[in-house]
């Protein structure tokens, strides 16, 4: 559940993915692109080689009409293998996930090792991974090696969650990744935190004021 | 608010009392002489705020976490102070940050490991159970198969007195025969003498008539015959008692040179010339042991020696020695008799093994030895060269 008070309430979103996936580079697109009433730095913490060693945090917020100031704090979890204990503490209380794969046909394994460990550490860190809000995104899809869309779509066709092909570098279908987490994220918890009857947010509202945009 | 690493760290968290007391006053140095700093509301970490100070808010994320407050300094010198405290925060949440993270996901691993090596203490703990079953197992089946050797070995012993019982009926029948029949003449001598009565004559003339000379000669032959076969049949049935261990007596120290003692004495009772023993026994410490037992092994192997010098058809001697060292009592019984052939030593302790004819012995004799120095944790083994000699070791161990 997100974190609340009388005056605030705070998501905690998470991109996760195999390593070199495209995380960190979601998180400075949507910096760029995205002009919600508040928007802080990208906090990057320390990296080697410009991989991520802990975790990126973009922070996002904007007021609903009824006074709530309304947070979002998206985190990215570091991809390599190795840093597992990181990504599960990252992982931990999140309030909803894109999952960020590499389109390249040759990271097919990567991709399948890193969604059995999301599952995985969902469960050790206590998140019910079959109704946590996510959106799968299939990243660099305008490399020549990338597995075509159809095929994906195909392969993916009995999973539940949300598609998105995107080219993070050039910000194609960063924004779109982020608004349907978001209608997710609504559509999961509006109704127990009351946006509408309560704060006056309908789930159109909700993402207009996330992305910055008039609904 | 969780105590996670992703929590929104306030001012105070940040930066402890020992910070502000460092970089206050160098702040209100620069500021002009008016500084101070408060947490996000209102309340001061440093120095007091004045209500005509300017204000400058310190957001890091997306509100203000504390206000620098200052009225003597110039707005653009107040807002360079925020930009250098901005910096030093940042500097400082990434640090708490990394290292609340850091110690969480040691945290997790260690976690995970506590779970591993439960999971492995189970599966060890399984193994042992199992292990302990198998074990458990094994030792039920083995202790059935040596109590079924057991009572396979009784049941042979018990087909042997048959037998052991036509030895010893043949063995006693002879004397019996002989005394019969001298009986019987014996008889007839006596009816002799009825006649003397009635005989005419002188005395000496009836006397010489009647040849009494002859018979009182011979009866006393034929009873001193008599009782020598009453004396076979009286040490027949004696070994037979021995041999069945009908006095077996119950634990006791013993001395085993007065064992050997007593065995030879029962030996030397029933020994053919032209034997003799010679002993060389060293003083021994008194062991726990069943002297019954103990006298029948060395009765066994010392008759068997005499049998084989008996056997060699020449005088002989057997040698008995023995000695103690730290680990225990040594005994050699030694034989010049005609000893054994290889395949006659495989064989020798095996049960009803024997190379002599019906009635002379049933072969249970290094059996029941071997048994019986089992019994005490012992050893024995048998060492022989034919038409030398026989040479039989026993080691009895000693408590340390």
């Amino acid at each position: 559940m997100p974190e609340s008070d009388a005056q605030h309430l705070t998501f905690k979103l998470v991109y996760y993915g195999p390593a070199q996936s495209g995380k960190t580079t979601n998180l400075l697109r949507l910096h760029d692109l995205l002009a919600p009433e508040l928007k802080g730095e990208v906090m990057t913490m320390e990296t080697k080689d410009d991989r991520t060693l802990f975790f990126d945090l973009l922070p996002l917020g904007f007021r609903a009409p009824s006074g709530l100031l309304i947070k979002f704090r998206l985190f990215t979890v570091p991809g390599q293998v190795a840093h597992d204990g990181t990504r599960k503490a990252v992982l931990s209380r999140a309030d909803g996930v894109v999952f960020v794969a590499d389109a390249d046909r040759a990271q097919e394994t990567n991709n399948g090792e890193s969604f059995q460990s999301l599952a995985a550490n969902c469960a050790r860190v206590g998140l019910d991974f079959e109704h946590l809000p996510m959106v799968v995104q299939f990243n660099k899809c305008d490399l020549p090696g990338a597995v075509p869309e159809a095929e994906i779509r195909e392969r993916w066709s009995a999973a539940p969650w949300p598609l998105v092909f995107a080219v993070a570098l050039t910000g194609q279908g960063v924004e779109s990744t982020f608004e349907e987490l978001l209608r997710t994220v609504y559509r999961n918890f509006g109704q127990k935190l009351e946006l509408l009857s309560q704060h006056g947010l309908d789930e159109n509202a909700f993402v207009a004021g996330a992305l910055g945009k008039t609904p | 608010m969780s105590q996670g690493f992703d929590r929104e760290w306030r001012l105070d968290e940040l930066l402890d009392t020992a910070s502000h007391e460092k970089m206050g006053p160098a702040l209100r140095e620069l500021l002009g002489g008016d500084f101070a700093m408060t947490d996000d509301a209102g309340k001061a970490l440093w120095g007091v705020p004045s209500p005509e100070a300017r204000r400058e808010p310190l957001i890091l994320e997306l509100e203000p976490v504390g206000y620098l407050l200052s009225h003597s300094a110039p707005p653009a010198a107040l807002s360079a102070a925020r930009q250098l405290m901005l910096t030093l925060l940042r500097s400082q949440i990434r640090f708490k940050m990394a290292s609340t993270l850091h110690l969480e996901s040691v945290a997790e691993d260690f976690e995970s490991l506590k779970r591993e090596h439960a999971r492995l203490s189970e599966s060890e703990a399984r193994y042992k159970t199992l292990s302990a079953e198998l074990e458990a197992r094994v030792r039920k089946q083995v202790g059935e198969l040596e109590e079924r050797q057991q009572m396979l070995y009784e049941a042979e012993k018990l087909a042997s007195v048959g037998q052991l019982a036509a030895g010893m009926a043949h063995e006693i029948n002879n004397p019996l025969g002989f005394v019969r029949s001298n009986l019987s003449t014996f008889e007839k001598y006596v009816a002799k003498f009825a006649e003397l009565k009635s005989h005419p004559g002188s005395a000496a003339e009836s006397w010489q008539a009647l040849d009494l000379d002859f018979i009182v000669e011979d009866s006393i032959d034929l009873l001193h015959d008599s009782a020598k076969g009453m004396e076979r049949i009286a040490r027949i049935v004696a070994d037979l008692k021995a041999f069945s261990n009908v006095d077996r007596a119950s634990q006791e120290y013993a001395d085993l040179n007065n064992c050997l003692h007593e065995a030879v004495s029962m030996v030397e009772a029933q020994m053919p010339p032209g034997i003799h023993f010679r002993f060389d026994l060293l003083p021994l410490p008194s062991i726990v042991c069943l002297p019954g037992h103990i006298n029948q092994l060395f009765f066994n192997v010392i008759r068997n020696a005499v049998l084989a010098i008996a056997d060699s058809g020449r005088p002989g001697e057997v040698k008995i020695s023995s000695e103690a060292d730290d680990e225990g009592i040594h005994i050699r019984i030694h034989d010049t008799g005609v000893g054994m052939t290889k395949e006659q030593v495989d064989h020798a302790f095996e049960p009803f093994y024997t190379t002599r004819p019906v009635g002379s012995g049933v072969g249970l004799g290094l059996a029941t030895a071997r048994n019986v120095v089992q019994a005490h944790s012992g050893r024995i083994s048998l060492d022989s060269q034919p038409n030398v000699g026989t040479t039989v070791s026993l080691f009895f161990p000693t408590p340390p």
